[in-house]
C-alpha cells in the first residue's frame, strides 16, 4: 500500500501537478484504495493542519521583508553597509555580503533578499565596474544567508513538521549564518587578490555616522527580533508581528516612503505567498499521517541502515539525497514532503532534531542556486537581464564557500547547538 | 550634520527607490480582496494579542484561537489567488524533454486532476463542515463548522478557478507546462 502512495504521488509531482494537491490526492487515492477510513478525513486534516500558532509567524515574515524593501528600509541597509566595508579591497563583493547578514535579521527568506537588496547590489556593482558574473555570484550565494540567520521561513515550518522549538532552531541558526558570512568574505578578498580589485571607498568615519544614524531605526530591527526571539521574551509569531508592525510604522509614519497603493500590493503578495506555502503545509499534514502510518519511514530507515549504520556515512548519504532534492524541488515543498521521512532515520542514529534542521534547510538553500530548479537563479538572471545559464554558472563558485558552511554544520554539531544549549537545555 | 563626507562618489543613497509604480488595482479579483479582508483580519487580531500581552499584561483569550483560524481562512480562499495566477508551486522540469503533443497531453491531465481534486475536496468539505456544526470552539462560543465551511467554500473557489484556468488552456492549445520548452526555461 505504501508503495502505491508513494509511485502514484511520484508521478504526479512529475507531470507536473501542483505539490499541494499530489500530496493531498495521492492520500485521497491511498484513502479510496484502503476504504478503511473515511474520505472526509483527508480533507479534515488538511484544514487542521494550518491549525497551528507557529505557522501564524509565516505571513508576517514574509511582509516584513516585503514592506522593507517596498519602502526603501532596505537601501538605507545597503548605505550603511557600504560605509562600514565598502573601503576594502573588492569593497562591494563585502558590502553584498554585509548587507545580506543585517537583511537576514529582518527577513525569512532569501527570495526576498535576492529581490530587493539583490537589485541594490547588483547594479551599484555594474556601476562600479565589477563583472556582472562575481556580481551576481555574491549576491546569489549571500542571499542565501537570508533564511540561516533568524527569523527564517524554512526553519519554522522545519520546526511545525518536525514537532521541535523554532527558538532553539532560530537559535542554531545564528553562528552557522555568521561562518557562512566569513567564508564568502574570505572569498571576496582571494577574488580582489587575484583579479587585483581596488577599494570602492575610503573609510570616512563621518560617512559612516551618517549612514547609521539614517539606518539607526532599520537597523534595531534585527537587534530587537534576534535579541527578542533567542532570550525568550518574545516567540517567533510575536517577534513577526512585531517586525511588521515596526516596517509599517517607518515606511508609512517615519519615512513616509509606502504608499497605500503600495501597501496594497505588499499585501496582496504576502496573502498569496502565505496560501501557496501553507496549502503545500496542508497537503503535507495528511500526506505526512499516512506515511507515518504505513511504516513508509520505518522502511526507509531499515533500508539507509542496511548499507551502514555510521552516523558519518549516513549523513554523507542524506547530504547528497537533499543536494540532489534541492536541485528539482522548491525549499518549502522538500521539508515537508522529507522531514516525516528523514527525521526517524536521523532519530535512529542519534542527530539532533535542531543539528538536523540546521542541514536540511542549508542543503536547500544550497538548492536554491543549484539548476534545473533554483528559485534564486530565477529572481537573479531577471535582475541581472542575464541568461539562466550565465547566472548558474556566475553562481557556481560561490558554492564553494556554502559547502565548506554545510561540511562544518554536519560534522561539527556542537557550533550549532553550542547557542541553543546555552540558552534554552 | 546633514552632508555625506566628501570622499569617492557613491551615487545618491538610493532611499525612495519604491517599485510599486504601475499597480493597478482592477487586476485583482473579488477573492483576492475578500482574502485581503481576512489578512488584515489576522494581522489586527495577532497585533492585538501582542499588545494585550506586552502593553496591558492581559492577553484577550480568544485572539490566539481567532488568529489560527483566520489563518486557515486566509490559506484556503488566498489559495483561489494562486490557482487564477496559475502560481501554485509545481515541478515543471521534465516538460523540457517532452515533444509538445505529449506535453500537452499531459499538461490536460494535470488540469483535470486539479479539478477532481479540488471538486471532491470541497465536497468532503462540505460534509465535514455539516458534521462540525454541533462542535464548539474552545474559547469563542462558535460552531467550529464556520471554519470548515470557509474551508470548503475555499475549496470550491479553486474548483471554479480551474475550471477556468482548464478552459483556457484547452482553447490555447497551450499552458504555462507545453510553454516550458518554448520559452527555453531550467536549459
Amino acid at each position: 500500500m505504501s508503495a502505491i502512495l508513494a509511485m502514484v504521488f511520484l508521478v504526479m509531482l512529475v507531470i507536473g501537478v501542483p505539490v499541494a494537491i499530489a500530496l493531498g490526492g495521492s492520500s485521497l487515492l491511498l484513502v479510496m484504495a484502503e476504504d478503511v477510513q473515511p474520505h472526509l478525513v483527508v480533507v479534515h486534516r488538511m484544514i487542521s493542519g494550518v491549525d497551528s500558532f507557529p505557522l501564524l509567524a509565516i505571513p508576517f515574515f514574509i511582509m516584513a521583508g516585503s514592506l522593507m524593501n517596498s519602502s526603501g528600509i532596505t537601501a538605507r541597509i545597503y548605505d550603511f553597509a557600504l560605509a562600514l566595508v565598502g573601503w576594502l579591497k573588492g569593497g562591494l563583493g563585502h558590502v553584498n555580503v554585509v548587507g545580506s547578514v543585517i537583511f537576514a535579521g529582518m527577513s525569512g527568506t532569501a527570495v526576498a533578499d535576492a529581490g530587493g537588496l539583490g537589485n541594490i547590489e547588483i547594479k551599484a556593482m555594474r556601476d562600479h565596474g565589477y563583472d556582472v558574473d562575481f556580481a551576481v555570484g555574491i549576491t546569489g550565494a549571500s542571499s542565501t544567508i537570508g533564511p540561516i540567520i533568524p527569523p527564517s521561513l524554512p526553519m519554522v515550518i522545519y520546526g511545525v513538521m518536525a514537532n521541535a522549538s523554532i527558538g532553539q532552531l532560530f537559535a542554531a541558526g545564528l553562528i552557522p549564518g555568521l561562518l557562512m558570512a566569513a567564508t564568502m568574505m574570505v572569498m571576496v578578498s582571494w577574488y580582489a587578490h587575484v583579479r587585483g580589485f581596488h577599494r570602492d571607498a575610503t573609510f570616512a568615519l563621518s560617512r559612516l555616522w551618517y549612514t547609521s544614524k539614517r539606518a539607526f531605526l532599520p537597523l534595531m530591527t534585527p537587534v530587537l527580533l534576534i535579541g527578542g526571539m533567542t532570550s525568550g521574551i518574545f516567540t517567533p509569531t510575536e517577534a513577526a508581528i512585531a517586525a511588521t508592525a515596526y516596517a509599517l510604522f517607518l515606511g508609512m509614519v517615519v519615512y513616509r516612503t509606502l504608499t497605500w497603493r503600495g501597501l496594497i500590493k505588499v499585501s496582496m503578495e504576502t496573502t498569496e505567498t502565505t496560501a501557496i506555502i501553507l496549502l503545500i503545509v496542508a497537503g503535507a499534514s495528511i500526506f505526512g499521517y499516512l506515511i507515518t502510518i504505513t511504516k513508509i519511514t520505518d522502511n526507509v530507515a531499515e533500508l539507509v541502515l542496511s548499507i551502514t549504520s555510521e552516523p558519518w556515512a549516513v549523513l554523507l548519504m542524506v547530504n547528497i539525497f537533499l543536494l540532489i532534492v534541492g536541485c528539482f524541488m522548491e525549499t518549502i515543498a522538500a521539508i515537508t514532503i522529507l522531514v516525516p521521512v528523514l527525521l526517524p532515520l536521523m532519530e535512529r542514529i542519534g542527530v539532533d532534531p535542531v543539528h538536523f534542521g540546521l542541514i536540511m534547510v542549508l542543503n536547500l538553500m544550497i538548492g536554491l542556486l543549484t539548476p534545473p530548479v533554483g528559485m534564486v537563479l530565477y529572481i537573479l538572471a531577471r535582475v541581472a537581464n542575464i541568461s539562466f545559464e550565465r547566472t548558474t554558472r556566475a553562481c557556481a563558485p560561490f558554492l564553494i564557500p556554502l559547502l565548506v558552511t554545510l561540511g562544518a554544520v554536519t560534522y561539527w554539531p556542537e557550533m550549532v547547538l553550542w547557542l541553543p544549549t546555552m540558552i534554552y537545555r | 550634520m546633514t552632508q555625506p563626507a566628501p570622499g569617492p562618489d557613491l551615487g545618491q543613497p538610493m532611499i525612495g527607490t519604491s517599485d510599486d509604480i504601475g499597480v493597478s488595482l482592477s487586476d485583482y479579483g473579488i477573492e483576492d480582496w475578500i482574502a485581503f479582508a481576512l489578512f488584515w483580519g489576522l494581522a489586527v487580531v495577532v497585533f492585538l494579542q501582542f499588545f494585550t500581552r506586552y502593553v496591558l499584561n492581559d492577553s484577550l483569550a480568544w485572539t490566539e484561537e481567532i488568529a489560527r483560524y483566520l489563518l486557515i481562512c486566509v490559506t484556503f480562499i488566498g489559495a483561489g489567488m494562486a490557482a487564477r495566477k496559475n502560481t501554485h508551486i509545481h515541478v515543471e522540469f521534465f516538460y523540457v524533454y517532452l515533444a509538445p503533443r505529449v506535453a500537452f497531453a499531459l499538461s490536460t491531465l494535470v488540469d483535470v486532476i486539479r479539478i477532481l481534486f479540488f471538486g471532491y475536496a470541497a465536497w468532503l468539505g462540505w460534509k465535514v463542515a455539516n458534521i462540525m456544526q454541533f462542535q464548539r470552539m474552545v474559547v469563542v462560543d462558535w460552531p467550529m463548522s464556520i471554519v470548515f465551511g470557509i474551508g470548503a467554500a475555499g475549496f470550491a473557489i479553486l474548483t471554479l478557478r480551474s475550471i477556468q484556468i482548464a478552459l483556457r488552456h484547452w482553447r490555447d492549445g497551450e499552458s504555462a507546462l507545453t510553454r516550458v520548452r518554448v520559452e527555453g526555461r531550467h536549459q
